[in-house]
């Protein structure tokens, strides 16, 4: 300590002048930062821009530090020292100065990251990783500056750092491109938890979250569906946006399976057919204004009631078949109503008195029944994304119950569908939509694809 | 699931043979596929000698509408054969499925067994022998159920009656897909060129399938038209008359080079499926028939098919949609002529064929019915919630 002082006591005229000059430039340097400091503050608090906090706090001790070292580096330059002492004192402040800033940098870009990633929701692992991938760049742009300035050779280091990058990148190419396509998603928000999409692939359900490498879909069937994020992007998606409304009831997917049961009564001209006819049951009705419809649905959209079949090829009535056959079995919501109208044409044919034809033997009305099973399928539905998805996969023996059978044969007059629509979930105008659709003049999968269209649209 | 709701049931289906025929075909199937729907399905027949099936070939000609001349001798064959079987007979089942009429008179143990009884009528019972009928009604409505093939069969009883159809399984060697090979190799056995189109008929030789009138329509039709006529058909255990109706047919065919007449042995399916593929029209010029499987096996090959209007044909061919129905020989002709002369209507119509096969007469949809039938005995109403 003596020692150092005398020394200082004997160069102080040598001292004097480096000392003044960093002790101004100090000075200066400090008032120049304060000023850069207020203005950048007042600019950026104009331009409401949520990182100026984070820059002036990431900057504010490094700045400080810039100062000192640019003071000391001034006074260092003006002072009598040996050239190799200055090389490196000021080797020493550039390192401090590298030193800094990177940490700066860090602070600074951390900040932003998390800034952002909240504001485009990416999710917090993708922040982290991101976060982890910036230091590293950081890191290595770090050391190779601070062996530029102990004059060490770069190309070597640089060469090893690309080798290691490269290899990183090969080994982790999913995990990248999975973290890209979750970047992707959180910035341009084409999906967000709660959606309901559908992908090219069949896959379709609500997304649960939109992590940094997969995203998780909920299925209608309550399994969970992982999806890496770069296959996510690769697909066509239909995002049908946020869950909808919940019905206050969920519908209920029967499905029914049907026999025929013989009456063993049979008609050969048209007065034995009305008299049976007047008397049949509600059974006997469905079964001839529908099981064609059933048989044949994959053919043609055309129905065709057994009457209207029968006096056209067994009587040879043509006149008359077209009369039943212009029977529109979907202006009629009962059974009995539509029963009422099919006798009044016999009945007005019969007071013409015009002569009875007699069917060929073999070739006679033969009256059945339609005796329904209903039972209950696993599908339950809240919304409308989810009917819609039930619609597409139940059988074509569900749809025709709900739409045919529960209208006429259990006598509710209007479709499953449009009932629970109305009065589960509110949605009026689509449940009258589906009641003004004539099934009759669709094939079942025909009609099917109309209904999911109606719905389809609905959603949008 | 609706095997599920016939919990610890066990089906005795009784039929009069385990080989041959129609009946014994669908049991084949249908007793393993029911026991894997968890349904315990069991098979038996009756003992008969060769005087009791011989009775029972006339009564089912007969109940086919034929004109037989059945005796008192005969009706007392049928019975003492029964009350044989009634005392040997051991009823396991909780339902009893009896088919056709041979088995009918084992009803006379129900009202001991406190089972439930379904009779299965697999013939044409559309204009019986009232004799043979008024024999066989007192035990038919003794029976809790009955079933039948076609509308035209049923008659006003005082028990329930289902219509159910038969069916075809596609994956058996009767109907599976068969490689061109093996088309080929059975074509070439029977000694039949496919220089020209062929018109085929699979059926048993059996008076009721009118083969003599399918080579008369044939004849009419080779005047104008180029083809073959391909007769092929086996017999059945309890079928005494095949071998005479083969040698008519083989007489009437005479040494006409384009008529093939083959006397195909019991289980060569897959050389019936093969005769199927390679025609160019399927026949099935039926007098009477029950239901007519060989249509269904026809149409599932998409093949255009012409057929008579009779039995449970008419609810696989629907006219001029899945096939061409015809009442006689000039309208069976009439109706070959257009098909080999229209080639695109009649794939149209072989396709049209097909779809309704596999949405009404494959095996599957015939399980359904099998298990509605049982479930229906314990439901009597039309709306049956489950």
């Amino acid at each position: 300590m003596g020692t150092a002082i005398n020394w200082i006591l004997a160069n102080w005229s040598a001292l004097l002048v480096p000392v003044a000059v960093f002790l101004f430039v100090l000075l200066i340097v400090l008032l120049l930062r304060r000023r850069i400091y207020e203005a950048l503050d007042r600019w950026l608090s104009r331009s409401g821009w949520k990182g100026n906090r984070i820059l002036l706090r990431a900057f504010r001790v490094p700045s400080l530090l810039w100062c000192f070292i640019a003071a000391l580096y001034v006074g260092l330059t003006v002072s009598a020292l040996p050239l190799v002492w200055k090389a490196l004192i000021g080797n020493g402040l550039g390192t401090i100065f590298v030193l800094s800033l990177s940490i700066a940098i860090f602070r600074f870009g951390s900040g932003l990251i998390l800034i952002y990633g909240e504001k485009y929701q990416i999710p917090w692992h993708g922040i982290v990783v991101t976060r982890n991938i910036a230091r590293i760049v950081i890191l290595i742009v770090t050391v190779l500056a601070l062996l530029d300035i102990w004059g060490i050779r770069t190309s070597t280091a640089v060469l090893l750092i690309g080798v290691v990058i490269l290899a990183a990148a090969l080994a982790f190419r999913d995990a990248l491109s999975n973290l890209l396509a979750g970047s992707q998603l959180g910035t341009t928000k084409k999906i967000r938890a709660g959606d309901y999409i559908k992908l090219d692939t069949g896959e379709e359900g609500s997304v649960v979250e939109v992590k940094w490498d997969t995203t998780l879909i909920k299925a209608p069937n309550e399994s969970l569906i992982i999806i890496p994020n770069s296959r996510l992007l690769r697909q066509t998606i239909i995002n049908y946006g946020h869950l909808l409304k919940k019905a206050k009831e969920p519908f209920r997917f029967n499905s029914r399976a049907h026999m025929t049961e013989l009456t063993g009564l049979r008609a050969r001209n048209l007065r034995e057919l009305r008299n049976i006819l007047k008397t049949a049951s509600d059974a006997t009705i469905f079964f001839h204004t529908h099981h064609f419809l059933q048989e044949h649905h994959f053919l043609t959209p055309e129905p065709s009631n057994d009457l209207a079949v029968w006096v056209t090829d067994a009587l040879g009535d043509q006149v008359l078949g077209e009369r039943l056959a212009s029977v529109d079995t979907f202006e009629f919501t009962t059974l009995e109503s539509l029963k009422e109208r099919m006798v009044s044409i016999l009945d007005e044919y019969l007071a013409t008195e015009a002569p009875l034809r007699e069917a060929m033997e073999g070739r006679e009305f033969y009256f059945m029944k339609s005796i329904s099973v209903i039972f209950a399928l696993p599908d339950v539905v809240t919304d409308l994304r989810e009917f819609v998805a039930a619609l597409s996969r139940i059988s074509t023996s569900s749809l025709y119950f709900h739409i045919f059978e529960a209208r006429l044969r259990l006598g509710k007059g209007l479709n499953d569908f449009s009932i629970w629509l109305r009065d589960s979930l509110g949605e009026e105008e689509l449940a009258e939509e589906i009641a003004r659709h004539d099934p009759y003049t669709y094939t079942l999968e025909g009609l099917r694809s109309s209904l999911i269209r109606l719905v389809e649209k609905r959603i949008q | 699931m609706l095997g599920s709701k016939l919990p610890g049931k066990v089906i005795q289906n009784i039929n009069s043979t385990f080989v041959g025929g129609g009946v014994a075909e669908i049991l084949n199937r249908m007793v393993p596929l029911l026991g894997q729907l968890g349904v315990d399905a069991r098979w038996d027949v009756i003992k008969g000698d060769t005087d009791f099936f011989q009775v029972t070939k006339k009564f089912h000609n007969a109940l086919h509408g034929r004109q037989e001349t059945i005796t008192k001798a005969d009706f007392e064959i049928f019975k003492e054969t029964t009350e044989k079987n009634l005392k040997e007979m051991e009823l396991k089942g909780d339902i009893i499925y009896v088919h056709d009429p041979q088995p009918a008179g084992l009803i006379a143990r129900k009202s001991k067994s406190g089972k439930k009884w379904i009779w299965r009528c697999h013939i044409d019972v559309s204009h019986p022998n009232e004799e043979v009928w008024r024999f066989l009604e007192p035990f038919v409505v003794q029976y809790d159920s009955a079933v039948f093939s076609a509308p035209a069969f049923s008659r006003e009883l005082p028990i329930r009656q289902f219509l159910i159809s038969p069916s075809i399984d596609p994956l058996s060697d009767k109907n599976k897909e068969l490689p061109q090979e093996t088309i080929d190799s059975v074509m070439e056995k029977y000694g039949i060129p496919k220089d020209k189109p062929i018109i085929t008929q699979v059926s048993r030789f059996d008076y009721l399938k009118d083969p003599v009138g399918v080579i008369e329509a044939f004849e009419m039709v080779r005047k104008s038209i180029n083809c073959r006529l391909v007769l092929a058909g086996g017999t059945a255990s309890d079928d005494p008359e095949s071998e005479k109706v083969l040698t008519e047919v083989n007489e009437r065919a005479g040494d006409n080079p384009d008529i093939h007449v083959l006397l195909v042995p019991p289980n060569s399916d897959i050389e019936i499926n093969a005769l199927q593929r390679a025609s160019t029209i399927i026949l099935q010029k039926s007098l009477r028939e029950g239901f007519g499987l060989t249509v269904s096996e026809a149409l599932w090959k998409a093949k255009p098919v012409v057929a008579s209007a009779v039995g449970g044909i008419p609810l696989q061919v629907k006219n001029k949609l899945t096939g061409l129905l015809s009442h006689g020989i000039a309208g069976t002709a009439f109706a070959l002529r257009q098909l080999l002369t229209n080639p695109d209507y009649a794939k149209w119509l072989g396709q049209n064929g097909k779809e309704h096969i596999r949405y009404n007469f494959l095996i599957t949809r015939h399980l359904r019915d099998y298990l509605l039938l049982f479930i229906s005995l314990e439901h009597p109403g039309d709306i049956i919630h489950l």
